[in-house]
């Protein structure tokens, strides 16, 4: 772990200057003594695997989170070092979703990252604006109606006006541009578009942090690149000495050999084939699932990767067939998909996953209520409380309270139940996306086993995730999409961290 | 993986013997709290501070008694209410599915001629025909539920003064106002009924699949779609049985009158808010439930009644039930933040103490 510092450049300006950044959340260390500079006129990129720390260093540098100890500072307009608060308002994002106003037009949104203070009343002059973005716009060659709503922009029309709010009011040109996974939602072209925009502020002396997957647009854009593994800076070269496998070796590390789950696989007839299924970002699957199958899934966001789990369980429209034990599952039923035999557990629980407001005897029996009723439609309470204590037993969720409200638990209990309500319908194939997002270590390893034991118990499962280790470490199979196809299907033995690592970023490894 | 999860099962037994243990504590604090049963401690104040204001009027038996009979119809419009916002419609247009129940039973008794259970059994599928009206709008159509039920409450007051000519419709006859004024013991039919109502309706949401997914639709519609809940179902269902006990409200409302009044069922849109409002801090902590419903009903009508009795001018109910209004949503959200304080709190300094011991 030996700290490589070759930029020689030393007569760079530093822009950026972070020193010993270290940042621990409940059970986990996200940043240890993470040291980063950025030059004038330089393009920093910034990679790393899913939990290496990276998105938490941007969002230290978005003042989303506080650090726990060091120090940031960035170049102020006289030349001198600004630290903390000042210093991130001398910083520009463009965050992977753009963080455009969709409903408002160009203008308004150019308008939006203004201070208005006491003109905030003031009648806006509107001819006034309505030229300045048009002439900001024409400055990167594109020529469209400022003044129609961003929904109805095309995709590239969108980043350039992203592009443009991020640079719009700088003062001088050595501001830093920082790029959060900027082509995540973006076609070849855009990037394309992206990346001379991107090139021509830093020509003009502003330094650009460069957040992304995408092992091919680190190469080509970026002169140096830093990465990122287990809350650490692991490597800090500039790119000329760089190819693609030394960049996929900086990321992954010396391969680990883990501790293997024990799955027995069943093998026999698929109980879950899909033929041909599209949606979201997904082009044309096929897939088959045994029982006792654990097959894992993996790509980057916008691989179609995060819509594989829904599109088979029938939560968001689709194309293709999927048959269960021969017989056509039917699509936008979820209701069916359960009594059949299907359970999914979505990658946001908040949002998909669990009712926060109801207790967790509620959200546990929700599912499948039917056991539990009796005589005038009536559920059982007694018959409810000794599953919700039964299943707070075998999960082990903690406090064991069954009547406490969902949103009271931490992360990786809530995951717990929303795990334990998918397996309490007896599922013949369990989906699931993003099984231990934000969950602390000891939870993962628990929800781990549960896999591992429903598999065993004759489960097919798949896994959909983000997290290459995790999928490594579950799946007897695993597949990698990029761009909506399936790029690599791999064996136990063949799938090591840095060939699927590889195969998602669209490069190959031996 | 096997070594490490022993390990943990382990360190855990004491952990769940405590929780076990403080959960049954908390369970009886919870249910003695201020903050759970506020409205009775409100009651136990107001009926206090009346008692020695007016106790010549306020400690009457006769005034008790008219008062509940007067609140019953309020607290049935205020428990269909709960219905539909326990699944997270808010029916804006209670008010005047009231009104329509009250003129539309007057139409067909005196208009129409019809006989009175005929007029009846109408009158409630009318009620229910406009809930699905609503259902469809909010779940097929995407309006958004104020919106969707604003503009059928606007439609509603439209066909109101349609069908009474913006007048009131008398001679609705003996036999039906005898629905409202006939007595069993001491109170009128209205208050049993009522009763019948807000048991059955308690009975369905707090015990049944049904009242689950009511509740689950309300809390996070996603979530339950994704559990196999049929949402707009719900939604629609919920709105069908609030307009048929609104509009049975409604003929309850003219029968006690002994008129079809145009003009009297609006008014039940603001009390029947505010007391499943205030409800919903009662009881079931921030959930919205029948009987916190009736309770808020009678501790709105005490503290009315009470400021009536020691002299205050007409416009006092209103004011009254506005304030119980924002002062109910506002102590739910003070609530909430509270809640969401302590657990802030707790991982804070809970995570600072953890992380010096070593040091």
């Amino acid at each position: 772990m030996t700290i490589v510092n070759s930029n020689s450049d030393v007569d760079r300006i530093p822009l950026i200057r972070a020193s010993g950044i270290t940042k621990t959340f409940p059970g986990t260390r996200a940043l240890s003594d993470v040291s980063l500079s950025v030059g004038s006129g330089e393009i920093v990129a910034v990679v790393g695997q899913n939990g290496s720390g990276k998105s938490t260093f941007v969002k230290i540098l978005a003042g989303i989170y506080e650090m726990d100890s060091g120090t940031l500072e960035v170049r102020g307009a006289d030349g001198e070092m600004l630290s903390s608060k000042q210093a991130q308002d001398e910083l520009h994002f463009i965050h992977q979703d753009l963080g455009l106003v969709s409903d408002l037009s160009a203008v308004e949104n150019l308008a939006l990252g203004h201070q208005a203070g006491a003109r905030a009343l003031a009648p806006r002059q509107g001819r006034l604006e309505r030229r300045r973005a048009r002439e900001l716009v024409r400055g990167f060659g594109c020529d469209f109606d400022v003044t129609t709503p961003i929904s109805k922009l095309s995709p590239p029309e969108r980043t350039i006006v992203a592009i443009v709010r991020a640079l719009e009011g700088w003062t001088r040109p050595d501001n830093v541009l920082v790029l959060d996974e900027p082509t995540a939602a973006l076609h070849g072209d855009e990037v394309d578009m992206l990346f001379t925009a991107v090139r021509r502020v830093a020509e003009n002396g502003a330094g650009v942090l460069f957040i992304s997957h995408r092992l091919d647009e680190v190469l080509g854009l970026a002169d140096r690149v830093v990465a990122f593994r287990d809350g650490e800076v692991v490597a800090d070269e500039r790119i000329a000495g760089v190819d693609e496998a030394a960049l996929v070796q900086m990321i992954v590390g010396r391969e680990v050999s883990e501790a293997d789950l024990d799955l027995v696989p069943i093998g026999g007839e698929p109980i879950l084939s899909v033929r041909g299924l599209s949606g979201g970002r997904l082009k044309s699957l096929d897939l088959d699932l045994r029982p006792g199958e654990v097959v894992g899934v993996t790509g980057l966001i916008g691989s179609g990767r995060e819509h594989l789990a829904p599109l088979v369980f029938g939560s968001i429209p689709r194309s293709g067939e999927v048959r269960l034990n021969g017989e056509v599952l039917p699509g936008n039923r979820p209701a069916y998909s359960i009594r059949t035999g299907v359970a999914y557990v979505p990658a946001d629980r908040r949002a998909d996953g669990a009712v926060m407001e109801m207790s967790l005897r509620e959200n546990l029996t929700l599912p499948m209520l039917s056991p539990l009723r009796r005589g005038f439609g009536r559920l059982s309470r007694k018959a409810e409380l000794a599953e919700a204590r039964h299943w707070i037993a075998s999960t082990e969720i903690r406090p064991p309270d069954p009547a406490r409200q969902l949103d009271k638990f931490s992360g990786g209990n809530q995951q717990k139940v929303v795990l334990a309500k998918c397996l309490r319908t007896k599922p013949r194939v369990l989906l699931l996306d993003e099984p231990t997002q934000g969950v602390d270590v000891g939870a993962k390893a628990a929800i781990y086993e549960l896999i591992a034991n429903a598999a065993n118990a004759g489960c097919a499962v798949l896994v959909c995730s983000s997290d290459v280790k995790e999928v490594r470490l579950l799946s007897s199979r695993v597949l990698v999409l990029r761009d909506g196809e399936l790029v690599a299907e791999l064996s136990k033995g063949e799938a090591s961290e840095s060939r699927v690592f590889g195969a998602s970023a669209g490069v190959q490894v031996g | 993986m096997v070594v490490k999860m022993s390990a943990e099962a382990v360190g855990n037994t004491s952990q769940e013997l405590q929780g076990e243990e403080e959960s049954r504590r908390n369970q009886v604090l919870r249910l003695l709290s201020f903050r759970n049963i506020s409205a009775l401690y409100i009651f136990v104040f107001l009926f206090v501070l009346f008692a020695f204001w007016v106790p010549d009027t306020f400690l009457v038996f006769t005034t008790w008694k008219a008062m509940i009979d007067s609140q019953a119809i309020t607290a049935m419009v205020a428990v269909a209410l709960v219905i539909p916002v326990s699944a997270g419609a808010f029916d804006l247009a209670i008010g005047t599915e009231v009104g329509l129940g009250g003129i539309l039973v007057a139409w067909l008794l005196s208009s129409q001629g019809l006989p009175i259970p005929v007029a009846i059994v109408l009158t409630i599928l009318a009620g229910a025909l406009i809930g699905l009206g609503s259902g469809l709008l909010i779940t097929k159509a995407r309006i958004t539920t104020f919106i969707a039920t604003l503009g059928v409450s606007s439609i509603l007051a439209a066909m109101i003064s349609w069908v009474s000519g913006g007048q009131q419709i008398l001679n609705l006859g003996r036999n039906f106002q005898e629905l409202a004024i006939g007595t069993i013991g001491p109170f009128t039919y209205p208050v049993y009924i009522l009763l019948i109502i807000a048991a059955f309706v308690w009975y369905v949401l707090e015990c049944t699949q049904v009242g689950r997914y009511v509740y689950s639709t309300g809390g996070n519609p996603d979530a339950a779609r994704l559990a196999g809940v049929n949402t707009n179902a719900v939604i629609i269902g919920s709105l069908m049985a609030c307009g048929a006990i609104s509009a049975a409200g409604g003929i309850l409302l003219s029968a006690s009158l002994g008129t079809g009044d145009p003009t009297s069922g609006p008014a039940y849109l603001l009390p029947a808010f505010s007391a499943v409002f205030l409800g919903s801090t009662q009881f079931r902590s921030g959930r919205f439930n029948v009987w916190g419903t009736v309770v808020a009903v009678i501790v709105l009508a005490t503290g009315v009644k009470g400021l009536q009795l020691a002299g205050a001018p007409v416009w006092i109910p209103e004011l009254f039930n506005g304030a119980a209004l924002l002062l109910a949503v506002g102590l739910a959200n003070y609530e909430r933040s509270g809640a969401r304080l302590k657990v802030f709190r707790e991982k804070f300094f809970g995570r600072m103490r953890a992380g010096r011991a070593p040091a």
